[in-house]
């Protein structure tokens, strides 16, 4: 028999095979694996399987907290068991065909089979019926998610949100239900369960708004109004960010969402946009802001948005072939938790080191490139420190 | 025809520098390809040492974010383009024409300018590095951040044309092969009988064909955006960004399926082989391949779930995504069934395919969770896609490439690699592998989106992404063993014979390494797995097999000649590409330098057409194109 091993003996592969132990090693193997030490092997993998999967994390997918994120992780709980079944299965088959069928000494050649009619028709029906199955879950549950639930109807609340390199605008056209309009960066507050219907929108590239414990994402394209809703069932703090690549600040575009009960959220809109008081220096820091090349040719405080506005403020300051770019709205912006995109604590020294060079902490944002206080050798502003220490003073008493 | 048009006689070195340059033998343009794809390679390879390296700790400040977005575009598009691809276009150049026991393929010069312009192409898009304008947009580069107002430098122009020069290449290999494979084929092998690495071969080819004018399409949109200020993608002018997407994805769909079927084919090779038994329903193999190349086309939607398509549409494309999970299923469980009964043995290039469809269940599974709309919506853009495309695409891709290299480096050396190196770099390839993409499943599902340069501590991801850096150093010392083992057996190595692993394919038939003229005698095919039913028939007749087909003085075969042309041509279409980057203030003609390019390649396509077929004379009568 021409293809046994020991005529083949003399080829030198053969030689080099039988010097290295397989045999050897996939018996120790195949006993090591009986008994005790697979039960051994399976709980350590399953543990770090649980430990891997942070439901605690602050974008964890898998602490959900709303209808939305919870179908969505449903659907992937029960197909995770069935890719872990799926996975030990046809793994555990591929193991097992290669130590029982490995080659032993002066064994014959194999019978030749060259296939089998009905076991390949059960293993490409099978798993047919399995991901049909699968799909019509899939899409009804689509379908389901497109919309928030009828019962929700006329209680819903919504928000426009606008994308921006590299920070999230948010405009509630109607935020308290007489027709007062909203507009705020970076920190959402919605009540808690209320539906929140959201529109999409980008003011320059593709961005995407995610925020895993809520509700999956969805793009927010230029040229196009997406929509997405969520509900939360729980009041606190919840963490979005952009998750389409959009850029050299791509991984610094994050933002809040603050649920809060509907007293709160009442109170919250109520009390938005109040005249500030300022202290002296908080007025000199409003000098500084309001002055010629000042913050408020890209930042607003307690005013609208309207593009047309901010548009004949920014002429002749921004190279217009990169188009205009408003900076995030200021009112109220001391009661924020976090700035530049909810990167960073909202606090004295965060802002001061932000406002000295904005590049240490969020590289090629465009108020580094654009504001002219920032053009100079190092990127440090030209602004002194007393003027930033006023700035400072007014930005923490917006609220 | 050869007395009028003496242009230029053809050059006639068999050695040396110029006969590479000028080279048309299938065998040394494979070999061209391999080296030339795993130099490039371990460039991606460190490319990505950079990235795993920024992101081992939070807050890391070893690069920017523009180094860092500049290394996940290269990385991903040298990785794809210029190593995984031509790794391929490696075997199928080596390996194809003596699988269907052929002299060479249809159109051995065309063959010669397809290597050449994927060279020209890839060293084009390389050079963004030594003017500073690397591309940064992704290997994707969405539109509309890779028009003008927001991709500002050349970088992207640098990634446009030089793909551009690429699919040129890939195209003019895909033609070749396509032609070769349905006409060149010995007498006795019909479609039914062909290996399955061929039959994925051509499908892929077919693929390329279909898929490349897509990208080619949406590359000259881009390019007229970004030099002539057209609107296609540019939201300012009323262009729309999502047509980019789709022609990315209807492009880039059948790309993922280019860059799988031809390993899955050497794995299908290779697992018969060493388990001494026949592919396990052969038939359904190849079927299931075809049906993966004809349903390829209508899943790529699916990588646009989030974008806002709607129900309808997703759910259409929910359904056809989990479809195209069945015959790939079937391929996996054809595997194990050719296993299942055999005689298996563990050499390091059935390592590499058991590990091939070990890593492959795990990225298909996780292909099937990508596939229901909903939850995708969790996963899309996250570093779970991260880990399932480097299952797909490492595990794969790139283990499949492996275990072609161990199975056919005794036929292209005529030597044996090192099997105990072959082994380590294995394990240390199949272990650094699963610690380094493994965790990256549970960092997407914890909510890390993919393309972030850094991240702060306390989102609950750093000890996943230091135990996936430290992955890497595994991986990396894999790379190294497998470098060693090839650097010390390629000249040094235990000679292998003519057929070192009782295989069953018609290459084996030959000498290693094969002699310039492939067969000296066309064989005659005598079924699936011709060599097998050969030398068994030869051995109960007691007389068996134990030496290659004798050798035969080569003058006596008429060889197609080298050319000058092919690599002429080529030049040609890289200025015509290069020049759209030198722009003139000019009135009318901004880009005087494509002319030139153009100019260049018709010049090449001129001498190629009224080249002699041979340098003698009297061959001319023999027309070789």
């Amino acid at each position: 028999m021409l293809l046994s091993p020991p005529d083949r003996a003399d080829s030198p592969a053969q030689v080099s095979f039988r010097r290295f132990p397989m045999n050897n090693i996939l018996k120790s193997t195949k006993q090591w694996f009986q008994g005790k030490h697979l039960l051994a092997l399976g709980i350590l993998a399953l543990s770090l399987v649980l430990v891997a999967c942070d439901a605690n994390a602050k974008q964890s997918t898998f602490g959900t907290a709303g209808p939305v994120a919870e179908k969505q992780l449903l659907l992937f709980n029960v197909l995770m068991w069935v890719m872990v079944a799926v996975f030990v299965l046809v793994e555990g088959a591929l193991l097992y065909a290669a130590i029982r069928f490995r080659r032993r000494p002066g064994q014959p050649l194999p019978k030749q089979t060259h296939g089998n009619t009905v076991l390949e028709l059960t293993w490409t029906i099978i798993p047919t019926i399995l991901i049909l199955g699968l799909g019509i879950w899939s899409v009804t549950t689509l379908f389901e998610l497109d919309k928030p639930p009828a019962s929700a109807a006329g209680n819903t609340l919504d928000v426009t949100v606008t994308g921006h390199q590299w920070w999230f605008e948010f405009e509630y056209p109607n935020a308290d239900g007489n027709g007062t309009v909203i507009t705020t960066a970076n920190e959402l507050r919605v009540p808690v369960g209320r539906a929140v219907e959201v529109l999409l929108q980008s003011d320059d590239v593709i961005h995407s708004f995610w925020i895993p414990k809520l509700a999956g994402k969805v793009d927010m394209v230029p040229t196009r109004n997406n929509r997405l809703w969520f509900l939360a069932d729980e009041t606190g703090t919840f963490y979005g960010q952009c998750a389409e690549f959009c850029g050299t600040a791509h991984a610094q575009m994050k933002f809040l969402v603050q649920v809060l009960t509907q007293e709160e959220y009442d109170a919250w809109v109520a009390g938005f946009g109040q005249t500030p008081q300022l202290s002296a220096a908080a007025q000199a820091g409003q000098q500084v802001f309001n002055g010629a090349g000042g913050c408020v040719v890209c930042h607003t405080v307690n005013g609208s948005d309207n593009p047309a506005i901010v548009a004949g403020r920014m002429q002749g300051f921004l190279n217009t072939e990169v188009g205009i770019a408003p900076g995030p709205n200021m009112t109220d912006l001391a009661t924020r938790q976090t700035f530049a995109a909810g990167l960073i604590d909202l606090n004295r020294e965060n802002l001061r080191v932000w406002l000295t060079n904005p590049e240490d902490i969020k590289p090629g944002n465009h108020m580094a490139s654009r504001a002219t206080i920032y053009q100079t050798a190092d990127g440090r502003t030209s602004l002194t420190q007393t003027q930033v220490s006023a700035l400072i003073e007014y930005l923490l008493s917006l609220k | 025809m050869a007395t009028a048009t003496n242009v230029m006689a053809r050059p006639a070195s068999a050695s040396g520098l110029w006969s590479w340059i000028t080279t048309v033998d299938h065998k040394r343009i494979g070999i061209l390809y391999g080296v030339t794809a795993f130099l490039f390679f371990l460039l991606a390879g460190i490319e990505a040492g950079v990235i795993r390296m920024q992101l081992a700790v939070p807050d890391n400040t070893l690069v920017s974010p523009d180094v860092f977005n500049q290394m996940f575009t290269m990385h991903a598009t040298a990785m794809i383009f210029m190593a995984i691809m031509p790794m391929s276009s490696a075997f199928f150049n080596f390996i194809i024409p003596l699988a269907i026991g052929a002299r060479d393929v249809a159109f051995p010069r065309l063959n010669a300018f397809s290597y050449w312009t994927f060279l020209f192409g890839a060293l084009l898009i390389h050079f963004s590095f030594v003017v500073q304008q690397v591309p940064d947009a992704g290997w994707f580069s969405y539109a509309n951040l890779s028009e003008k107002p927001f991709s500002s430098g050349q970088g992207i122009d640098f990634w446009a044309l030089g793909l551009q020069v690429l699919g040129v290449a890939s195209l003019a290999a895909a033609f070749n092969f396509v032609v070769t494979i349905i006409n060149m084929r010995a007498p006795g092998m019909s479609l039914m009988r062909m290996p399955l690495f061929v039959w994925m071969t051509l499908v892929t080819s077919i693929l390329l064909v279909l898929a490349f004018p897509v990208i080619t399409v949406g590359l000259i949109e881009l390019t007229m955006d970004r030099a002539f200020g057209t609107s296609f993608f540019n939201t300012a002018g009323g262009g729309d960004p999502i047509l980019w997407q789709h022609l990315f994805w209807i492009f880039g769909h059948p790309e993922v399926y280019i860059l799988i079927l031809p390993p899955m084919g050497i794995v299908s090779e290779i697992i018969p082989t060493f388990s001494k038994k026949p592919l396990f329903g052969y038939p359904v193999m190849v079927f299931s391949g075809i049906v993966i190349g004809i349903m390829g086309w209508a899943v790529w939607s699916h990588h646009m779930f989030t974008v806002g398509l709607g129900p309808v549409a997703n759910s259409v494309f929910t359904i056809t995504t989990m479809l195209i999970a069945v015959p790939t299923g079937v391929k996996i469980f054809n595997w194990i069934g050719t296993m299942w009964g055999g005689s298996i043995e563990f050499k390091t290039p059935m390592l590499f395919a058991i590990g091939f469809v070990a890593l492959f269940i795990v990225g298909g599974l996780s292909g099937v969770s990508h596939a229901v709309s909903p939850s995708d919506a969790q996963q899309q853009d996250t570093y779970y896609i991260v880990a399932h495309i480097h299952y797909v695409l490492f595990g794969g891709s790139i283990f499949g490439l492996f275990a072609g290299i161990y199975y056919w480096f005794p036929k292209i050396t005529g030597r044996l690699m090192h099997e105990g190196l072959g082994k380590l770099n294995f394990w240390l390839m199949f272990v650094g592998m699963n610690i380094t993409f493994f965790p990256m499943h549970f960092l997407g599902l914890n909510g890390m989106p993919r393309r972030i340069y850094t991240y702060s501590s306390d989102f609950g991801w750093d000890w996943l992404n230091l135990v996936a850096s430290a992955g890497y150093f595994v991986l990396f010392a894999g790379i190294v063993a497998f470098l060693v083992n090839f650097f010390i057996t390629v000249k040094n190595g235990k000679l292998a014979g003519h057929d070192p692993w009782d295989a069953p394919g018609l290459e084996w038939t030959i000498a290693s390494p094969p002699p310039v003229y492939n067969f000296a005698k066309v064989p005659q095919v005598v079924g699936l797995d011709h060599y097998w039913l050969v030398k068994r028939r030869a051995a109960a007749e007691g007389h068996p097999i134990t030496e290659a087909e004798a050798y035969v003085d080569p003058e006596t075969i008429h060889m197609p000649s080298p050319s000058y042309w092919p690599i002429v041509t080529a030049f040609g279409v890289l200025v015509l590409a290069a020049g759209f980057l030198i722009e003139f203030p000019w009135p009318y003609i901004k880009f005087p330098v494509p002319i030139i390019g153009g100019i260049i390649s018709f010049i090449g396509v001129l001498g190629w057409s009224f080249e002699p077929a041979a340098p003698e004379a009297h061959h001319g009568s023999e027309d070789h194109h």
